[in-house]
């Protein structure tokens, strides 16, 4: 039942009210004087779609390309893997039997084309009759269908009404482009358009639900299994079969899902990614094991597909090498890379990049190892930019300078480059030491000073108060205005103190915005040093 | 057999049962250090504990430093066995004697020499809770953070877990781990898994608040040493302290480095000083302070001895009782 225009109408029956004469599109009161016991529940047509969506999924065990159609139909490509259920009538007498076991209802019609069995399962096929039309017999099988079953919109079936033609049969001797002059109009649902699509001469391609692998291997049990044993042991034999083709391709996979079909009908999964191509079974068995506790087997487990979504090129040598080999330590590497991103997630690995920039926190970047590309690097100074660099104190800093050493050389009127030396022996360049330990975002402190520009005498951290007896700086350092990061920051400007309590800890302090500014600036320690 | 002899020949088939030292080991080049270490440095192939002080425990900025030295000069281990070319010296006489507690040391000259891995080579997998080590400032250290590989998690057993399984992988260069608690069970695991693959691991103890701090600090452990890594006030520099600018200046950063526990070895502390932390301690060395014999930062418990120690003017304060 669903609401439609104010008035409350019927969107699906059941055969009882189907034989008591209602139809879907009745309104609600009219049905009622038919059937005053009928029962009624609004319909819930997201409820509707996510259940066909499942089953369709679920469908995947007949075939890598299954979507739903429309509102009530699921379309299955079955070219190439018929064979392997001995046969159309053999498939569909088992798709039949396991629907049938779901208590889902259904009507099941196989033919050449999407058109043809679209017609045909709706307007041929009844229960526990499957149409199976042999190819040649289709066109004298969708004959005697109503022209509806042509996928055309109800104009267009009208129209043909209205000029007698009512079954599909009656357009066979019509003149071609007088069909489709007078009813193509409406372009993808013309009459002519689905006809030529019903009989093949146009091809309509099946787009799959969700992506289609490039290899797939298939596990059916006469039993359901459930034990996570026999699960392993499934697992074990599924990569082997797997890794056997890919080794003969010589491929390796990149990106696999293994689907656990479940016997009421849902699809569990297990997806893994690898940061090399690899068809090592164990390594691929042991990815998939590590996760299997997150796979809810229910009743049973009748079928589990391993699916391959992405390979690379994987040459013999690379995969064949095994052990402590050096020249596997890369391999090694790659397995202990995907083992712990399929526990952590690979957004938990990272590696440290330089990047061009003064801003602290911007010279040195986490960069997760899924998006590593090696080359990426932030906007470089415009033409210009230098020269107000040195205003705020920055040295000159060429954009086109080499990214390593990773610190943009930003030494600003510090204390320290007067040390004789000391500290700097080495190196044109002399760079303020940087911390090991750098806090994102910083983090506030409580600080007092005695002159606005000097470093402050004391700070509160962590609700600690450390004394500040030695203290390094300042070292200026401006936001970078032309980046579209730095210019949304308020505070641009940041002189950096290295300070030093009198338990000999040292911390690297910033006060943000200029000394003697309104509001008064506010103090952050950045980061920590050894 | 003089009594001497005999503790020597005792000690050395301890050392043999225990054997700390199966992978080699990885001196300090400070004779002071070295000397109180069995085999003459850190052994590879073990686990090492380094923990912080105070308000470091929890932060482990000095603990960090500390370990980035060490990794600078590690490397994946055994050396390219199988590689192409003829073993070095050293590798062969390791090969021979295999099972035996030999000891060689791979210093940074030595992998300069054409050993391959060279020292300062191969990746580290480092896994703490939240990424905040800081790139310029472990090359600072010596530690080249391009050779790092850093796996966040946001739990000890996790980080446990992740560190065995890296202990596993003979390819990498060291393991390092920050965890608060180390459970025996779990110490033990790692210390096994360092052992079979000839991987080093260190695991910094950074401990949530005081009161882990307090339940974890003195918790036996496998692992082969702890350590604790405090950093120091400057000393005041006599040539910066009539230039009223500097007075108030950083010098040079120091550390008091205790040897808190080590197997088939005594607890020692010292002074040491990084060399030149921004540039010449690109090396990963560390030196002991010259002015040590001058301003003693011995704990209470510990008395001062003087000795010349490989022309260094420096010598631990070994505790007086355990």
């Amino acid at each position: 039942m669903v609401a439609e225009g104010g008035r409350r109408v019927l969107a699906a029956i059941n055969p009882a009210a189907a034989a008591a004469g209602l139809a879907p599109g009745m309104p609600l009161a009219d049905a009622l004087s038919f059937l005053p016991g009928l029962a009624t529940v609004p319909a819930d047509p997201a409820a509707d779609s996510m259940a066909l969506t499942r089953l369709a999924e679920w469908c995947g065990r007949y075939s890598p390309w299954t979507a739903p159609d429309e509102t009530d139909g699921v379309k299955i490509e079955i070219t190439g893997s018929a064979h392997l259920w001995g046969g159309e009538a053999a498939l569909a007498a088992d798709l039949a039997r396991r629907l049938a076991r779901q208590n889902i209802a259904h009507r099941i019609a196989i033919a050449s084309t999407l058109g043809a069995a679209w017609a045909l399962a709706r307007y041929a096929a009844v229960d526990n009759q499957p149409a199976l039309p042999a190819p040649q017999d289709e066109r004298a099988a969708l004959a005697p269908l109503p022209v509806e079953a042509l996928r055309l919109d109800p104009e267009t079936v009208q129209g043909l009404r209205r000029v007698g033609l009512r079954r599909i049969g009656e357009l066979y001797p019509m003149p071609r482009d007088a069909l489709a002059r007078r009813f193509g109009v409406n372009g993808l649902n013309g009459v002519a358009h689905r006809l030529d699509q019903a009989f093949g001469d146009l091809p309509e391609p099946l787009s799959p639900l969700g992506e289609t692998p490039s290899r797939r291997v298939r596990l059916s049990f006469a039993e359901p299994i459930a034990d996570p044993a026999d699960l392993t042991r499934a697992i074990a034999r599924l990569v082997e079969d797997l890794t056997a083709r890919l080794a003969r391709e010589g491929m390796g996979a990149r990106r696999l899902d293994l689907g656990f079909h479940r016997i009421d009908g849902r699809v569990e999964h297990i997806r893994i990614g690898t940061a090399r191509p690899s068809r090592d079974p164990r390594h691929l068995a042991g990815l998939f094991t590590a996760k299997l506790d997150t796979v809810d087997p229910g009743l049973g487990i009748e079928d589990m597909i391993l699916a391959v979504f992405a390979v690379e090129r994987l040459p013999p040598e690379q995969a064949e090498l095994a052990g402590s080999n050096p020249k596997t330590a890369a391999h090694d590497m790659a397995s202990l890379l995907d083992r712990l991103g399929n526990r952590f997630g690979l957004d938990a690995i990272s590696r440290i990049e330089p990047r061009q920039s003064h801003i602290p926190e911007r010279a040195s970047v986490n960069v997760s190892v899924e998006r590593q590309t090696g080359t990426t690097s932030t906007p470089s100074p415009p033409p210009g930019a230098e020269r107000v660099g040195v205003r705020w104190g920055i040295p000159e800093c060429s954009p086109t300078s080499p990214p390593h050493p990773p610190i943009a050389g930003a030494m600003g009127p510090s204390l320290s480059s007067l040390r004789g030396g000391e500290g700097f022996s080495r190196g044109s360049v002399s760079k303020p030491p940087r911390p090991v330990r750098l806090f994102r975002p910083p983090e506030p402190v409580e600080a007092s000073w005695l002159v606005p520009d000097n470093p402050p005498v004391q700070f509160t951290w962590r609700r600690r108060l450390h004394r500040v007896v030695r203290a390094d700086g300042p070292e200026r350092i401006a936001e970078e205005w032309w980046t579209e990061e730095g210019s949304r920051e308020a505070d641009a400007i940041r002189d950096y103190y290295r300070v030093e309590d009198s338990e000999g800890r040292r911390f690297w302090l910033f006060r943000a915005g200029l000394a003697q500014s309104e509001p008064p600036p506010r103090w952050f320690v950045h980061g920590l040093f050894a | 057999m003089s009594q001497t002899a005999r503790l020597a020949a005792l000690r050395d088939r301890i050392r043999q049962i225990e054997q700390p030292a199966r992978h080699g080991v990885l001196p300090f080049a400070v004779a002071a250090i070295d000397s109180v270490l069995p085999g003459g440095g850190l052994a590879l192939g073990a686990v090492h504990e380094i923990l912080g002080t105070g308000g470091d425990e929890e932060d482990g900025a000095a603990a960090a430093g500390f370990a980035a030295g060490i990794l600078a000069r590690l490397c994946p281990h055994p050396p390219a066995a199988g590689a192409a070319g003829p073993p070095s010296p050293a590798v062969r006489e390791r090969v021979k004697t295999d099972g035996a507690p030999i000891t060689f040391s791979r210093t940074a000259g030595e992998g300069a020499r054409g050993r391959s891995p060279r020292a300062g080579e191969g990746l580290v997998l480092w896994c703490l809770k939240r990424p905040d080590l800081y790139g310029p400032g472990l090359m600072a250290h010596g530690f080249d953070p391009a050779r790092l590989v850093l796996v966040s998690a946001p739990r000890d057993e996790e980080i446990l877990w992740a560190m065995e399984e890296g202990l596993r992988l003979p390819g990498l260069a060291a393991v390092v781990g920050e965890v608060g608690r180390l459970p025996m069970v779990a110490s033990r695991r790692l210390q096994l898994a360092a052992e079979r693959s000839g991987v080093t691991a260190l695991v910094l103890r950074r401990w949530r608040n005081g009161e882990e701090a307090m339940a974890e600090r003195e918790r036996p452990s496998a692992a082969l040493t702890r350590w604790r890594v405090a950093s120091l006030p400057s000393r005041d520099e006599l040539k910066l302290r009539d230039d009223p600018r500097l007075r108030h200046s950083i010098g040079r950063p120091r550390w008091r480095v205790e040897l808190l526990r080590c197997r088939g070895g005594v607890p020692a502390q010292w002074v040491v000083e990084s060399g030149d932390v921004e540039v010449a301690d690109a090396t990963g060395h560390v030196c002991l302070s010259a002015a040590l014999a001058d301003r003693p930062a011995a704990a209470p418990n510990q008395k001062p001895g003087r000795r010349e120690a490989g022309g260094l003017d420096a010598e631990p304060w070994r505790r007086r009782a355990g």
